[in-house]
């Protein structure tokens, strides 16, 4: 049975968000008991559920800057079967080449996957449904989206730490673009570009709700981001299940004041916390990992002196 | 040399009609259409590559049969304008409208279902091709960061949209079916433009992807799926040094490749611009067997279509149609 989307509330009525930091000095560290040790303080309600990971695949990637590193991956999708998920999927549909095969092969998903067959499904070719848009931000009414994705029970967003070079950053809202398929939309996804990117997102993100994210700074990409810019390693995985609270925490380690990025004050309207003082911090601290990241010129207005830090709970 | 050649077409007829034109034919459904893999739902998209592969090898009843219902599913999907929708639930027309143009026309059906799509693409305009959007583009304070010319448009991939590489290689591909002679004069500039934007949109250093060529002064990098399209849709133009630079990246990258498509498209190109293909029949085949993903069918589709020594497929006329 299809999750129920959450309602839609202004911030002023959600309690605060909870957003935990942990530092992870690489890939080869064992992320599976760290994910798992994280990820249950939240008390998800995956039991008997089918999860479905969204991960950031973009396109071929030596440096492994672009992609959410394939470790991170393997290592979420054993914490939720661990957690009692009757399945776990990894899902994606690239905007930027129709060939995801090519890419999951690029960035040697398999191998820490194994078989994918029953696992990986490619968004951009699923089957489709007509989606009703709940918000009206851009000038999207409606729009088709994977089968696979609307009847997953428990859905996650799992993106790279990256700047964007028309969004400021790219985090756990901005990867909800890998959800339209790009077999009605073509590659890139340029309807949503033509629909305004900051508002689309809030529009995507209202639509389908995504329950936690999972963000892969362990490496990440500064400057000219998401695709051509400059391998930074920050060494932390950021997550919650508030993506806004998320991304709000993931800009402040970057350096970046949220409330300067358009989508995701837009988003903070109704769909989680962006305020430092409605987050509660788990694990680490922003000032212990705060990495300020490298932006374009027509950024640097994000990097201006952040506001109150979030208080420590842990 | 000559029994290596031998060999390898034996291997590439036994490949092509033991295994991918059985799985096309298996994996229609009742509708007449194919979804991207077997099993699935409809769509115009994989039903075009897969009428293209069964016409390019179009013997015996069976595959005649198939590409009777693949016309008909074409035909049931055509919108009132003439426009195919990407999907069949959506209610307007996009880029796959050249597809099902170009597989009727593969299959031999020059009918009204035809025309009513070709004269769609000659009406169809991206949202880039307006002198509204250009006056607004060139007030932009962020114009300069992606290099291209505004002065160029071809064919967007939905309505209203901008210009890109892939939508409107298909279009000029199917558009070079007509003779000269059929083209009004505005129709043969409007090609001319659109060529023009491919060679715009070229990545410096050779090849095409599915973004902007240069962001920040940073150069793009190639793909395979759009420089192949592009690279066949100026098929033409071979002796220009844009092309001999886009057949010498994708030639240098078949090495890194490992997907069924990137390695069909590949050859299908090297092979129509006279280079030595990258792939053989034979390590397709046991790619095939290795696989762990079921090939989708434009996968399968292109494959066959690499393994033609014919490629009728590029080179279809038609005769009925005046734009």
């Amino acid at each position: 049975m299809p999750r129920t989307a959450p309602p839609l509330l202004p911030p002023f009525s959600r309690p605060p968000s909870r957003v935990a930091i942990r530092r992870v000095t690489s890939y080869q560290s064992d992320l599976s008991t760290l994910l798992y040790e994280t990820v249950s303080e939240f008390a998800l309600p995956v039991r008997g559920r089918t999860v479905l990971l969204k991960p950031n695949f973009v396109g071929s990637d030596p440096l492994g800057m672009m992609n959410t590193h394939p470790a991170l991956i393997a290592a979420s999708r054993e914490t939720f079967l661990r957690l009692g998920a009757e399945r776990v999927l990894i899902a994606d549909g690239p905007a930027m080449d129709r060939d995801t095969r090519a890419i999951i092969e690029s960035v040697h998903l398999r191998e820490y996957v194994g078989p994918l067959s029953r696992v990986f499904v490619d968004l951009n070719v699923d089957d489709v449904e007509r989606t009703v848009l709940r918000t009206h931000a851009s000038r999207l009414r409606e729009l088709y989206l994977p089968k696979t994705l609307l009847a997953a029970d428990f859905l996650v967003s799992l993106p790279k730490l990256k700047t964007h070079h028309w969004a400021g950053v790219t985090l756990s809202l901005k990867n909800m673009f890998g959800v339209v398929p790009g077999s009605c939309y073509g590659w890139p996804k340029n309807i949503l570009h033509w629909a305004g990117i900051d508002r689309a997102i809030l529009d995507i993100n209202a639509a389908i709700r995504p329950n936690f994210a999972i963000v892969d700074g362990i490496i990440g990409m500064e400057g000219n981001g998401p695709i051509q810019g400059t391998l930074k390693r920050c060494g932390t995985v950021i997550c919650g299940d508030d993506p806004v609270a998320v991304d709000a925490t993931c800009a402040r380690v970057m350096g970046l004041r949220p409330d300067k990025i358009k989508h995701i004050s837009r988003a903070a309207t109704l769909l989680g916390h962006m305020q430092a003082e409605k987050i509660q911090q788990i694990g680490d601290t922003i000032d212990q990992t705060c990495n300020p990241f490298a932006v374009l010129e027509a950024f640097q207005y994000l990097r201006q002196k952040p506001a109150a830090r979030p208080s420590n709970v842990n | 040399m000559n029994d290596i050649r031998i060999l390898e077409d034996k291997s590439a007829s036994a490949f092509v009609h033991q295994e991918c034109l059985p799985y096309l034919r298996q994996s229609q459904n009742i509708d007449g259409g194919w979804g991207f893999l077997a099993g699935k739902d409809s769509r115009v998209e994989p039903t075009a590559w897969a009428t293209l592969a069964l016409s390019e090898y179009c013997q015996g009843n069976e595959i005649q049969d198939a590409l009777s219902k693949a016309i008909g599913f074409f035909q049931n999907l055509q919108l009132a304008d003439g426009s195919w929708a990407a999907s069949p639930s959506q209610l307007r027309g996009s880029w796959v409208t050249s597809l099902a143009c170009w597989a009727l026309l593969a299959s031999g059906t020059e009918t009204e279902n035809l025309t009513a799509g070709l004269r769609w693409l000659q009406e169809d305009r991206p949202g880039d091709s307006g002198r509204w959007w250009r006056m607004l583009r060139r007030l932009a304070t962020n114009r300069n960061i992606s290099r291209q010319s505004d002065s160029y448009y071809g064919w967007s991939w939905t309505p209203g949209t901008a210009s890109w590489v892939e939508p409107t290689s298909y279009a000029l591909l199917v558009l070079r079916s007509l003779p000269e002679a059929a083209l009004s004069t505005e129709m043969q500039s409007r090609i001319r433009i659109a060529k023009q934007m491919l060679y715009d949109r070229m990545c410096p250093g050779g090849g095409w992807n599915c973004g902007n060529p240069m962001v920040y002064g940073v150069a793009g990098e190639p793909q395979v799926t759009p420089t192949a399209f592009a690279l066949l849709a100026l098929l033409e133009s071979s002796s220009r040094s844009e092309i001999e630079e886009s057949l010498n990246w994708l030639e240098k990258n078949s090495v890194t490749v490992a997907s069924p498509t990137s390695n069909a498209l590949t050859n299908i190109v090297l092979h129509v611009f006279g280079r030595q293909i990258a792939t053989p029949a034979h390590a397709l085949s046991h790619n095939r067997v290795q696989d762990d993903i079921s090939w989708s069918i434009p996968e399968a589709g292109w494959v066959a279509l690499s393994l033609s020594s014919k490629q009728h497929w590029l080179n279809l006329k038609c005769s009925s149609v005046r734009l």
